[in-house]
């Protein structure tokens, strides 16, 4: 075993009490194996690689419990008690790490060179020999002319690239065991798939054992031997990936997988789970199964004692006291998607927009060449209609959605709202806009003033000119929002930093709602939210629909989550549009290539369906 | 690169004429308004009303203000900056004597200042959290709080009078020769010559009036280098660097502080310009013979000219600081340097 963990508990104390904030972990890694650690956030994933970096958050310690790292000599040593200086030898040599952001985890004003020669020369490779050693490095990872990249800074390569570079450098000393913290989140998906596949390979050819920390259970299923499933801190089920992936025994795992927009097959309305993972000050107050009270089958016993694993299958564990019994949940309601109504104005008609930002003045007042962000892209929505807007990063999708509420003027083309040109902006169609669409931002975290309570900011709008609304009509108005967005009443005088993700994010959603809009332009509001809590805001997104007939942009890479939504979409790539329809139609037969490619990139929920695709299709992906 | 930088230079310089043909005909035009008679304190008492006229057409007074900033422009372009009206001796000899020595003064200041800053940010990083940090933060504190003058005067009552350790008045100490003049600037001049009593009086007479003008700098980068550290500490890159083995030491050195540095770069570019208003006053304090003395004679004697010329050269002074400032920033930068940085 390359990596052990023995009863590892990892606790803080806030407010004067302890609270373990991983409890009683136990794991084992065989060499050339790859382990999964899935949860949501504030599971508790990301302290594996913190205990192993010894970068433990302020008051955070190892109460008890052992970490053994198999050294090269064989001889095992636990990396908790280990001295600094040796697990330093150690980290960078034998023990890798991957990163998350690829693009900020290079320093920004080292050549790679001279961040890949840095690193080698602490594995004592002599200086004649490191740029023949980086170019290789390089090649490996299948970056295209690994000679040309030596003299670049990081801000010149893509994220992808960026990663390639690391996971080179992170392979170089042929390590035992790489950690991979979440290394695909920041990534477009065909770049994930690209990554996935090196990583993969090299970690195969090296036989070096992998610790896969991920939010994404469909990817841990591609990637891993095993997986581990935590909640709250603790492992709750534990066996072979396709077991826990396919046939989870757990409430949690199978609401995890329920929460998940399948790819393909009938679609039916998301399962979700009440709340969310309690935060870590609630840790304290948890009596028995920490995951009782979302539990949809709790029972009475559950919340008196805390269950232990039990081995449900040969090396499937399982922390329920009753994982056998327990049903799967009954299949829900086939989800009925609103027929696009052919009739009536279209509340938004966008025609072969274009947008070009003039190229940006250098040092020596050079003008470089501008970017056409969006080179022509057309778009109809009719009341009630949910439209979808596919891309990738740079493909235009965010500055259309910017064109669209009037945030930048086109530079080409016609917007049209209710029928109305409102292309050049002004006064006039501001309020024809306004009165008409709505616009909700991507980060929840900075589109929120966080010196505003909730009341105040879902009633923005009702400050504006015009608006003579009272202080009891504004009140009244943010208790019917809360109501609508299913925020508990008494979040009312709450401020946004005293809010979750998941509520702050319905909070955005609300304050769109405020004036009745009948179309809301969205612009990835999911993407930054833990699985379980996107289905709540997709399904609330559905029910606002039903409820009051709105209608909906939504701009997103995710395919499946477009797919449980709209029932038209656009795919949009460098600023155009490649392909348009229905959404059943194009996933049932994509015409575009580069569309071919996307879905290619999206692993897909059959495990026997091969992923990652070949390079050839990925290249065409990325391009 | 080096080629960069002087396009960079080049671009900044033309960029600058503009700037400084305003700040002339500001000068020239408040001078103007005040009302200072430099004929009439240049005549001997007793002096008639034709004298007066004579005078006055002699120095052109009596020409239109915009005749009279047209020729002064013309002469100033031919590198004529005027005679002075009280020292009878023209402006550039007067400037080419004071300009090395102000220049000496603010180069050794900006020395002192940027390494006691850049090193005491760096002790305040590595202290931080301990007492170390808090005495240093009560250091930076006292010395900011006390306006540069004062420190000035401060220095001499302790380190001159008191302990005698440092001489405090002039350039030189009594009874040393000044070395022949070749480039103006005595610490290299009297190298030149070979006469190291003169280096080493010379140094010892800057030394005084450097530290309270670097006593303005110093504290500033301490702290705007120490925030910048503790934030680029944070960073990814950092964590990733300790994670790949690679030492505390050669973290600091080669990633935290090359990254924490551009912020304290831009500040540097800042003070050094308020570093020159600063000469003034300290160089009357210890009576040395730069362009502040010479700028306060100026205007204690209403000699136009000369204040004038003096005005002018500050302007350039602080505008060649900043286009110094600009090239440092850009060789730490590659992201404003590079094409296709996004």
């Amino acid at each position: 075993m390359t990596l052990t963990a023995r009863g590892l508990t990892v606790s803080a104390t806030l407010g004067g009490k302890r609270i373990d904030v991983l409890r009683d972990l136990d794991f084992a890694i065989a060499p050339g194996k790859v382990l999964g650690l899935v949860g949501e956030s504030g599971a508790g994933k990301s302290m594996i690689g913190r205990v192993l970096a010894r970068s433990l958050p302020p008051g955070f310690s190892v109460t008890s419990g052992r970490l053994d790292f198999l050294r090269p000599d064989g001889e095992s040593r636990d990396l908790v008690t280990v001295p600094g200086p040796e697990l330093s030898r150690l980290l960078g040599d034998r023990i890798a790490f991957i990163p998350q952001e690829p693009l900020t985890a290079l320093n920004p004003l080292m050549t790679i060179e001279a961040q890949f020669g840095e690193h080698l020369e602490r594995l004592g490779l002599p200086a004649s020999r490191r740029r023949a050693r980086i170019v290789e490095a390089l090649a490996e990872v299948r970056l295209p002319a690994p000679e040309t990249l030596l003299e670049r800074f990081p801000f010149q390569l893509s994220g992808g690239q960026c990663q390639r570079v690391l996971i080179a450098m992170a392979f170089a000393s042929e390590p035992a065991l790489v950690v991979a913290d979440e290394p695909t989140t920041a990534l477009d998906v065909s770049t994930q798939a690209t990554i996935v596949q090196i990583m993969r390979r090299l970690q195969r050819e090296h036989v070096t054992s992998l610790l896969f920390i991920t939010h994404d259970l469909r990817l841990a299923a591609r990637v891993c031997d095993d997986i581990l499933v935590l909640y709250a801190g603790e492992v709750v089920e534990r066996g072979p990936a396709r077991a826990v992936s396919q046939a989870p025994r757990h409430p949690y795992t199978r609401a995890l997988q329920a929460a998940n927009p399948p790819l393909d097959g009938p679609l039916t309305r998301l399962v979700t789970l009440p709340d969310q993972m309690p935060g870590l000050a609630a840790f304290a107050n948890l009596q028995g199964c920490r995951f009782a009270p979302r539990c949809p089958t709790r029972d009475a016993g559950c919340a008196a004692s805390s269950p232990t694993l039990r081995e449900v299958a040969p090396g499937h564990f399982v922390r329920c006291a009753d994982a056998c019994s327990v049903a799967a949940p009954a299949a829900p309601a086939v989800l009925r998607r609103l027929e696009a109504a052919s009739s009536g104005v279209p509340v938004l008609v966008v025609e072969n927009v274009a947008k070009r930002f003039a190229g940006k003045r250098d040092w020596l007042g050079r003008r470089s060449a501008g970017v056409d962000a969006v080179k022509s892209a057309s778009l109809t929505v009719r009341p009630g209609e949910f439209v979808g807007v596919v891309g990738e990063s740079g493909s235009g999708k965010s500055t259309l959605a910017r064109l669209i509420m009037g945030l930048e003027t086109p530079t080409g083309g016609r917007v049209l709202v209710d029928g109305q040109d409102v292309t050049q902006g002004g006064r006039e169609t501001r309020a024809i806009r306004l009165g008409a669409l709505q616009m909700v931002f991507q980060d929840p975290q900075s589109a929120l003033n966080p010196r505003r309570p909730v009341e105040r900011l879902v009633t923005q709008t009702m400050e504006a000119k015009g608006s003579n609304a009272s202080e009891a009509q504004r009140l009244e108005r943010a208790r019917e929002l809360l109501r609508e967005t299913g925020l508990p009443p008494e979040l009312i005088d709450r401020y946004p930093s005293q809010l979750s993700g998941g509520q702050k994010q319905r909070v955005n959603i609300a304050r769109a709602l405020c004036v009745t809009p009948r179309l809301l332009v969205a612009d990835e509001i999911v993407s930054g939210l833990d699985v379980s809590v996107q289905a709540q805001i997709l399904n609330l997104l559905l029910d606002l629909r039903a409820e009051r007939g709105v209608g909906l942009v939504f701009i997103s890479h995710d395919l499946a989550v477009v797919r449980y939504l709209c029932s038209r979409m656009i795919v949009m790539r460098h600023g155009l549009v490649v392909e348009e329809g229905e959404t059943e139609a194009i996933f049932a037969a994509p015409k575009h290539a580069y569309t071919r490619a996307l879905m290619a990139a999206a692993p897909p929920d059959d495990l026997d369906r091969p992923w990652p695709p070949d390079a050839a299709a990925l290249a065409a992906a990325e391009g | 690169m080096a080629f960069l930088a002087l396009q960079l230079l080049f671009r900044r310089l033309l960029l600058a004429l503009p700037i400084l043909l305003c700040v002339s005909a500001l000068v020239f035009g408040i001078l103007r308004l005040l009302p200072a008679d430099p004929v009439a304190m240049s005549l001997p008492p007793g002096a008639t009303a034709e004298d007066y006229e004579k005078l006055k057409q002699a120095f052109g007074l009596d020409r239109s203000l915009i005749t009279q900033y047209g020729i002064w422009l013309g002469k100033l372009l031919s590198g004529d900056l005027g005679g002075s009206i009280f020292f009878r001796r023209p402006v550039s000899e007067l400037v080419w004597v004071a300009l090395p020595a102000t220049l000496e003064l603010v180069a050794l200041s900006l020395f002192l200042g940027i390494s006691v800053g850049v090193g005491g940010g760096l002790a305040m990083f590595a202290l931080r959290g301990g007492l170390g940090e808090q005495a240093l933060d009560g250091a930076t504190t006292a010395m900011m709080a006390i306006p540069e003058f004062l420190w000035a005067i401060l220095l001499i009552l302790l380190v001159g009078v008191s302990l005698q350790w440092l001489p405090f008045i002039g350039r030189l100490g009594p009874g040393i020769q000044l070395p022949p003049t070749i480039t103006g600037f005595l610490l290299i001049d009297s190298l030149l010559a070979g006469r190291f009593a003169t280096f080493g009086s010379a140094f010892t007479h800057l030394l005084l009036p450097s530290i309270a003008l670097a006593i303005g700098l110093a504290p500033l980068v301490m702290r705007v280098l120490r925030s910048s550290l503790l934030e680029t500490a944070q960073d990814d890159y950092v964590t990733q660097a300790r994670l790949r083995g690679i030492s505390e030491n050669r973290i600091l050195v080669r990633h935290a502080l090359p990254n924490a540095a551009l912020p304290t770069i831009s500040l540097i570019g800042v003070q050094g310009g308020f570093m020159f208003g600063g000469t003034v006053l300290v160089e009357m304090i210890f009576a040395y013979p730069g362009l502040g003395n010479l700028m306060v004679d100026a205007v204690r004697n209403h000699d136009l000219p000369v204040i004038q010329a003096v005005a002018l050269i500050y302007c350039v002074l602080v505008l060649g600081i900043n286009a110094v400032v600009d090239v440092a920033y850009l060789a730490v930068n590659p992201r404003l340097r590079l094409a296709g940085a996004r």
